[in-house]
């Protein structure tokens, strides 16, 4: 496969009457990470719940490995996107172990064993193999997070969306998340973030999307746009960070 | 420093009043129980007839209504919550037909007295087929079962909607964005939490079920109330009857209510435990206040 792994392809969404999104083209390259950054209210999340499709889209197409994901049926292709979601959304009532080995159990039809042996590897990566059988309720959230993302990361995606996925966290907590997915940039998944952590897209980010207002005003490597941006817009923006 | 005295002295009163509040309720409480047991000793001691209470004739009687009322209640528990599951499920459904059928079942079952329900389907449904040809001999206890389950599984599909409400919107997003389908995710994730939210209306909805089985006394069913009057006419004693009728339902609803304390918490899982800790510790504050109000 020649193409980019996603591609977002001139989307629109509105909720209603009101626009959030103008013709927005991402590019993301297999193994790549792409760091979403912009205002609140831009639209980055949007964007990527647009991806599976927890929003419909209203123009334009978004593609996987240059299938539409709208034309495709929507179950099979949630399988190969990952999403990790600012309030992380574990089942409370099964336990970190059974959060993880539910969907490759239920969706896939892996037997229980196997489900179960491979979600204790993912809680391992995560570095929560000691609270296997925890419900998400005596976990932090810095756990409970680490557990989601396993939870995404069990149905072996293609990519993985992370929206805002440190926001809800104690500042104490959210270190441990992002070395989670440092980790995982570095055994090349493909990655879409959303962040506000500039530090963390700086370090992480092979490339910098910066939105505003429903568009993308900026998109560039990373080293450059935080060295150098080169429009107004990105100029303005890291100078009310730093 | 002087806004620190204040709001101690004055946080100081507020306990003072808190517990010259609790004392009044304590000695109101008290004076009110004690008025309620000296009334029930006295009638204990003038009104019943102990020859009566303990004979044989009765005891068999009040057995027999006793385990027919037991029988009736698991069935119609058991089609009840089943139903209401059915119910809620259809309230919250996408099609939108079956959200307004399930909705129109509902208002109607909970919107008519129980007892206009038990006169249609015991005496208007029978004359619905020709003279004679109604295919049951003894249609009481069914049209009881049916009443009892048809007007409370409105009630528990109530429940049910409301415990599935009470699910946050990213459990539903989180089980689809994994691949699961909606039936999946409402049978895996969704429905497995608002049961357990549904729980406490569920089990108070049933216990009044229990209590809603004296009404079957005027459908023939020969329930504990039936038992009731036929002793009281025959003995113009109503206080002896009543002493058995007041045990057997306090029996049937106690172990009601320990039933369903055992499957809260069986389904109380993770750290929440605490909390429930917390809230019983408010209700049993509660009681106190309680017997002021009765």
């Amino acid at each position: 496969m020649t193409g980019p792994l996603v591609q977002f392809d001139g989307v629109d969404k509105s909720f209603g009457d009101t626009q959030v999104l103008y013709d927005v083209d991402v590019d993301v390259d297999e193994g790549e990470v792409v760091v979403v950054i912009g205002p609140s209210g831009s639209g980055k999340s949007t964007l990527l719940r647009c991806a599976n499709r927890l929003e419909e889209i209203q123009g334009g197409d978004i593609r996987l490995d240059g299938r539409s994901v709208i034309e495709t049926d929507i179950n099979a292709i949630r399988q190969q996107i990952g999403m990790v979601f600012q309030s992380f959304n574990l089942f409370p009532h099964k336990t970190a172990l059974e959060n993880v080995a539910l969907a490759p159990e239920k969706v896939k039809g892996a037997p229980e064993a196997e489900a179960k042996r491979a979600a204790a590897d993912l809680l391992d990566r995560v570095g929560l193999a000691d609270q296997a059988e925890s419900h998400p309720g005596a976990l932090s959230g810095g756990q409970q997070q680490r557990v989601a993302i396993a939870r995404a990361l069990a149905m072996e995606p293609r990519v993985m969306l992370f929206d805002e996925v440190t926001s809800a966290l104690d500042p104490e907590l959210v270190g441990e998340v992002l070395d989670v997915i440092e980790g995982l940039a570095a055994d090349g998944m493909t990655m879409v973030l959303v962040t506000h952590e500039m530090g963390f897209a700086r370090e992480v980010g092979d490339r910098i999307v910066l939105m505003a207002d429903g568009r993308v005003v900026e998109r560039t490597e990373t080293r450059s746009f935080f060295d150098e941006p080169s429009t107004e817009r990105g100029q303005q923006f890291l100078s009310r960070l730093l | 420093m002087a806004t620190q005295t204040e709001s101690k002295s004055s946080g100081g009163g507020v306990l003072m009043r808190d517990r010259l509040v609790k004392r009044v309720g304590e000695v109101a409480a008290g004076a009110f129980v004690l008025a309620i047991g000296g009334l029930l000793v006295w009638i204990l001691s003038t009104q019943v007839d102990y020859d009566l209470l303990s004979s044989p004739l009765i005891a068999r009687r009040f057995a027999e209504a006793f385990f027919l009322v037991i029988q009736i209640v698991v069935i119609s528990s058991l089609l009840s919550v089943s139903l209401g599951v059915l119910v809620g499920l259809g309230r919250i459904s996408t099609s939108n037909v079956t959200g307004r059928i399930a909705k129109g079942y509902v208002e109607f079952f909970r919107g008519t007295p129980l007892l206009f329900q038990l006169f249609v389907i015991y005496f208007g449904v029978p004359r619905l087929w020709a003279t004679g040809e109604f295919p049951f001999s003894d249609w009481a206890i069914p049209a009881a079962i049916i009443g009892l389950t048809l007007n409370h599984g409105a009630y528990v599909g109530e429940a049910i909607r409301g415990g599935i409400d009470a699910v946050p919107n990213g459990q539903m997003e989180a089980a689809r964005s994994l691949g699961m389908s909606r039936v999946m995710a409402l049978r895996e994730v969704v429905l497995p939490q608002a049961w357990r939210n549904a729980l406490a209306a569920i089990g108070n909805d049933q216990i009044i079920l229990v209590k809603d089985t004296s009404l079957l006394t005027v459908i023939a069913v020969p329930e504990i109330m039936s038992v009731f009057r036929n002793i009281n006419s025959n003995q113009l004693d109503p206080w002896t009857p009543l002493v058995w009728v007041c045990v057997l339902y306090l029996a049937i609803t106690m172990s009601m209510s320990q039933l369903v304390n055992g499957l809260e918490r069986r389904s109380d899982w993770g750290s929440d435990s605490r909390m429930f800790g917390r809230l019983s510790g408010l209700g049993s504050g509660g009681d106190d206040d309680g017997g002021e109000e009765a």
